[in-house]
């Protein structure tokens, strides 16, 4: 086997993971292979010196500072509880969106081309409720006009069919 | 109660990822903070430490890779970091400590993937099935990092020694 598939094998054959017959092939190569060997006494170095790394004692002001998380994160609750309350959550995101939407009109590119289109629809609308307003008055002359009509038209019916002379 | 119980722990875990006692302190200090703020997350059906070791391997490194420790120097390794003498007498000893010394630096030079997988398999002694758990990533991913990690470190120490003997 090549170096490179045998240094591959190093690992689980330290960790004792190799079948019968991957262990003899690692075998009979680090029996030949000097680099190999090599490699996997360093192996066996690494491994046991970084088992061999003690458990460091964190500072008993560092504990000090631990227990008092707690209390540090009740005193900065007590002025924000409100914030977090789950009816308040919808009105805080559409609170939010609006905030985007506004700070996208205010600091984005196109303020002045939304102002100008704003402006247009405004007018555009304006002039249409003039419109309007103009035909509905010309619709109320023309009822009024139908009215007198037929006010005129009921008093020259006869209905006892006398002659009006 | 969690920090008498949880305190070294993640320390240490800081302490070796990091490579530096001041930044282990801080770090230790917004794990647990995190860990408080979460703690309404925790599915007490899960095995509550291996649940924690996941918190501490997240924030270390989401951590490392928003402050980029890479550019930074891993603290000079001093006697915290030594253990009982070695008792094959004061040369072994020096070997030992020399050796650890080049391991402790060179674990900078180690991805944080493959450098967690390698503290938390061979510095803390879990095994393979634990750190799987807590990596959250197969047994066999977990294998080849370690593989993989083992042999960078043996081929620093094989430079080292090289430059060492060439001086």
């Amino acid at each position: 086997m090549a170096c490179e598939k045998i240094q591959d094998l190093l690992s689980p054959y330290l960790d004792g993971e190799l079948t019968r017959e991957e262990k003899a092939a690692v075998e009979a190569h680090l029996s030949c292979c000097r680099e190999c060997a090599e490699l996997l006494s360093l192996l066996r170095v690494a491994t046991e010196s970084l088992a061999a790394f003690p458990e460091v004692e964190p500072a008993p002001v560092l504990k000090g500072k631990l227990y008092s998380i707690p209390d540090r994160k009740k005193k900065f609750r007590i002025g924000l509880d409100f914030l977090v309350k789950p009816a308040l959550q919808p009105v805080l995101a559409a609170a939010t969106v609006l905030l985007i939407i506004f700070s996208f009109y205010m600091f984005g590119p196109y303020k002045k081309d939304i102002d100008k289109t704003v402006n247009r629809q405004i007018h555009r609308g304006y002039s249409q409720v003039e419109r309007l307003y103009a035909k509905a008055g010309s619709v109320t002359d023309n009822l009024g006009a139908y009215a007198n009509d037929i006010f005129v038209s009921l008093k020259k019916i006869n209905p006892l069919g006398k002659n009006e002379e | 109660m969690l920090v008498d119980m949880y305190s070294k722990k993640v320390f240490n875990m800081a302490y070796q990822f990091c490579g530096s006692y001041q930044e282990a302190e801080d770090l230790t200090q917004d794990i647990f903070l995190k860990l408080y703020r979460q703690l309404d997350k925790y599915d007490f059906g899960k095995n509550f430490t291996a649940w924690l070791l996941t918190l501490v391997k997240n924030y270390l490194i989401d951590n490392y890779r928003r402050t980029k420790w890479e550019k930074r120097q891993r603290e000079d390794f001093d006697e915290r970091l030594h253990s009982a003498p070695a008792a094959g007498g004061p040369e072994t000893g020096m070997l030992e400590a020399d050796n650890k010394k080049i391991l402790w630096e060179g674990m900078n030079r180690l991805s944080p993937d493959i450098r967690m997988a390698i503290i938390l398999k061979e510095i803390q002694g879990k095994k393979y099935e634990e750190v799987a758990e807590i990596m959250g990533l197969p047994v066999g991913t977990v294998k080849s990092r370690i593989n993989r990690g083992r042999l960078q470190l043996a081929k620093i120490l094989h430079d080292k020694k090289e430059k060492t003997h060439g001086l």
